[in-house]
């Protein structure tokens, strides 16, 4: 989401409050929640948390004999688990009437971290490994390799740009489609409700913080560049000095050693 | 064999009766894996602690642990700020697995029942324009195992094999860009024949060395996951129960076979000879000797069992090529090992080369569990080279099998056609052979035809992974399926090809004989054999 208009701002877990409930909330609600997961399920890998996964199986009753007769759950499916109770708790410990836009905002959350977690999940890569006879395949064995993070957020980045616009059901209980000729709603899509306000100018009741002081790219024609993040406004050019590491070695953890140069860059930023 | 066997004699309803209650047994095979044991291996992937080894030279005698008192000095991440002010060099890197990893607030342990471990390395790697990413990226690690029991102290860790070991990166590298994870194959890591203590501890370090251009063309590394494969409790423990069951068994219906044999007033025939042998690889591989491993360490049971599994092979596959020959019917007296040199050549080939193979991957195991035979270009060439050898007899095994089977086929036609000149005895003779021959080749195919069917549809579904529950563990149920399948099929051959008792009576009454040339001599029919043989001339 650099090179958008839309500047997510704070869009960590618990601070989601992106007022308007356009797509953008929709994307924020998912990567937090996809993060959740991602983190937690790392942290089983590591043995960290002491209350990962192990109950995939209901027979034996111990934890012990559960562990042996039948090995753990995988992490995913903790992390993905966890993530249900602690980031949906938050919608669904209120209470709405019908049709209000209460429960429009609680619905489309509760279906947007669905389809962060499901942005996780449900694109696992399946690695296997051969270890029958002589290490033919009559025995493989396969398993859930989370990809990392930068994978799933481009993905999600994709649901953004396909997201679809939903609103009640004649009961007002669920969320359809607004336009029966838009696709139906599947649970790996982002949904919202309206459509994006204006993110050219701060507005503090639409969620907007404006583009002003933004950095852009000069000589991009995208989202990133200057023209469309400043909103035809025109930019300001600053010329600053940066001290980097350069001339470094480094190798496949740390570096080695580093030589710091100076270097005059210019920096550009929306009036 | 001219005398009946059980299979001809036997009344068509004590036969269906005998067929009923082996599928019955057969469906239950698969029901007790399907239903009562859990999915037979089970997968723990634990992320490597990365700790600091900021003391202590390049003896690299200390064991690094992630949890317990004296834990190391760890990072969750490399950019961690104290990488850069402490000036931590890769050297004083250690990448810690224990495992198992706790759960449910409780520190497990390994279980015996879970017999032995395999495990895979993922690397996860990325790519930075700053650090150099070879084309042929090789690692070079120096690994450590060690193990710790329930009732030692925290540090106490002894050492299980040690080795530094080479692995050729195999990675996919789409964009070069900053920041683009690098896709790569898994690398097989260590192979560990028992499972016998409590907790193992792995310590990886990468040492950098620029001279010899070690480790310097990886990329960075962010992070190491341990893949650990080990056999589920409760499957061995259903699988060794039905082993337990099943030897017995099958010895029982060996000395109720030989017994008969013995009984007979000709010495054993060649057929017979293999049938025992046939039935005693497999009695020996029902042997459960898994129960010893939960007392005594035994890190040579993966070699034994593939050596018992290789044994059983090399004998079924010489048993179809004798039956075959045996049954031919044209007028060759056979009856000796010797003249199936070419066929049984073949198989014993194939076999070495296998075996050869084992001993270079499980059998080096036992002294270094972190060697693979594929971890180098050499080493897997030379494995390829095995497989490939091995591949090749297998093929000209089947030639060698189909042209016999097709040969004997055609006999078995020409022979229908003449069943109504030839006379009673005769008839009986050839229609007993003709009979036995299409009931093995019968049996044979539709287990053959079984266990392909089921292997591809484990090979297809297993790649999907499921994320529902699902109550009937389709892995579990092929392989006791199958290997009951197979213990059902020699149970099966021994019972129905065991000499009969009532035909013996019969036919000996009228002909002491049981050689084919020996009937030919008879004068009652030679004229027919002169038929036949115009008939096979023209």
């Amino acid at each position: 989401m650099v090179e958008s208009r839309f500047e997510c701002f704070l869009c960590s877990l618990r601070t989601v409050n992106i007022l308007l409930p356009s797509r953008e909330a929709a994307y924020a609600h998912g990567i937090a929640t996809a993060g959740v997961v991602f983190a937690v399920s790392q942290a089983c890998r590591e043995g960290y948390l002491t209350n990962c996964g192990c109950s995939r199986k209901k027979r034996p009753n111990s934890l012990h004999r559960d562990w042996i007769w039948g090995g753990c759950g995988d992490n995913i499916e903790y992390g993905y688990r966890f993530a249900q109770g602690f980031v949906d708790i938050r919608e669904r410990e209120k209470n709405h009437p019908r049709r209000s836009p209460g429960l429009a905002r609680t619905l489309m959350n509760l279906h947007n971290n669905e389809a962060g977690r499901r942005a996780l999940y449900s694109h696992p890569e399946i690695a296997c490994k051969c270890h029958g006879v002589s290490g033919s395949c009559s025995l493989k064995t396969c398993w859930n390799q989370l990809a990392s993070f930068r994978v799933t957020g481009e993905r999600l980045r994709q649901r953004y740009d396909s997201s679809v616009r939903v609103r009640f059901n004649r009961r007002g209980t669920k969320l359809i489609r607004a336009n029966s000729r838009f696709r139906k709603v599947h649970k790996e899509d982002f949904v919202y409700l309206e459509e994006s306000p204006d993110y050219c100018v701060p507005n503090p009741e639409t969620g907007s913080l404006g583009t002003v002081g933004r950095r852009c790219d000069k000589n991009s024609d995208d989202m990133g560049g200057c023209r469309l993040m400043c909103c035809d406004r025109g930019y300001k050019t600053r010329k600053a000095k940066l001290s980097e590491r350069c001339h470094c070695k480094f190798h496949w953890c740390c570096f080695v050693k580093c030589k710091v140069c100076e270097r005059i860059i210019y920096i550009h930023t929306c009036k | 064999m001219a005398e009946g066997v059980v299979l001809e004699t036997l009344s068509n309803r004590k036969l269906v009766y005998l067929t009923m209650s082996l599928l019955l047994l057969q469906i239950t095979f698969y029901l007790i894996g399907g239903l009562i044991a859990p999915a037979p291996t089970n997968v723990q992937n634990i992320l490597g602690t990365k700790c600091l080894d900021t003391g202590g030279g390049r003896a690299w005698t200390k064991w690094h642990y992630s949890r317990g008192e004296g834990r190391c000095e760890f990072v969750d991440e490399f950019n961690d700020p104290r990488i850069m002010m402490d000036h931590i060099s890769t050297n004083e890197i250690v990448f810690v697995f224990q495992f198992p990893t706790p759960r449910g607030g409780h520190e497990l342990d390994m279980s015996r029942w879970f017999q032995n471990i395999i495990s895979v390395l993922q690397l996860d790697v990325e790519y930075n324009p700053d650090v150099q990413f070879d084309d042929n990226p090789v690692i070079t690690m120096d690994a450590r195992l060690g193990y710790k029991n329930k009732h030692d102290n925290h540090s106490d860790w002894t050492e299980i094999a040690r080795s530094t070991e080479i692995r050729d990166l195999k990675c996919n590298l789409a964009k070069r860009e900053l920041g683009q994870p690098i896709e790569c194959d898994l690398l097989p890591f260590f192979e560990l024949g028992s499972c016998h203590h409590d907790y193992y501890l792995i310590n990886i370090r990468l040492p950098v060395d620029e001279k010899r251009m070690m480790n310097t063309g990886i990329g960075v590394l962010n992070n190491i996951y341990m893949i650990a494969i080990h056999p589920n409790g409760g499957f061995s423990k259903v699988w060794l129960s039905l082993k337990t069951c099943l030897f017995p068994t099958m010895l029982a219906v060996l000395i109720w076979f030989w017994h008969r044999v013995v009984q007979l007033p000709r010495p054993s025939n060649l057929l017979e000879r293999m049938l025992l042998a046939l039935g005693l690889t497999m009695a020996f591989l029902n042997l459960p000797v898994e129960w010893f491993t939960l007392w005594i360490y035994m890190p040579y049971m993966l070699l034994f069992s593939d050596i018992r599994q290789g044994i059983f092979h090399t004998v079924l596959l010489s048993f179809w090529i004798i039956f075959t020959g045996e049954h031919m019917m044209d007028q060759v007296q056979r009856n000796r090992l010797v003249l199936y040199w070419k066929h049984l050549g073949a198989v014993a080939f194939g076999c070495i080369c296998l075996f050869v193979f084992e001993l270079c991957e499980r059998g080096v195991q036992l002294t270094n569990p972190f060697y693979s035979i594929w971890a180098t270009t050499s080493g897997s060439k030379l494995g390829y080279a095995f497989v490939i050898l091995a591949s090749v007899a297998a093929c000209v095994y089947f030639v060698f099998l189909c042209v016999m089977v097709g040969r004997a086929l055609i006999n078995i036609y020409s022979k229908r056609s003449l069943l109504a000149t030839m006379s009673k005895a005769r008839r009986k003779y050839y229609k007993g052979l003709i009979y036995r021959f299409n009931f093995l080749m019968m049996m044979t195919v539709v287990c053959a035809a079984i266990t392909v069917i089921f292997f591809i549809i484990g090979q297809v579904s297993e790649g999907q992974w499921k994320w529902n529950e699902n109550s009937l563990e389709y892995n579990s149920a092929f392989l006791t399926g199958v290997y009951g399948m197979w213990n059902v099929y020699v149970c099966c051959l021994l019972i129905l090809y065991a000499p009969s008792h009532k035909t013996k009576a019969v036919i000996t009454g009228r002909f002491p004989l049981h050689h084919k040339h020996v009937i030919c001599a008879i004068t009652l029919c030679h004229q027919n054999v002169v038929l036949e043989k115009e008939i096979w001339f023209r």
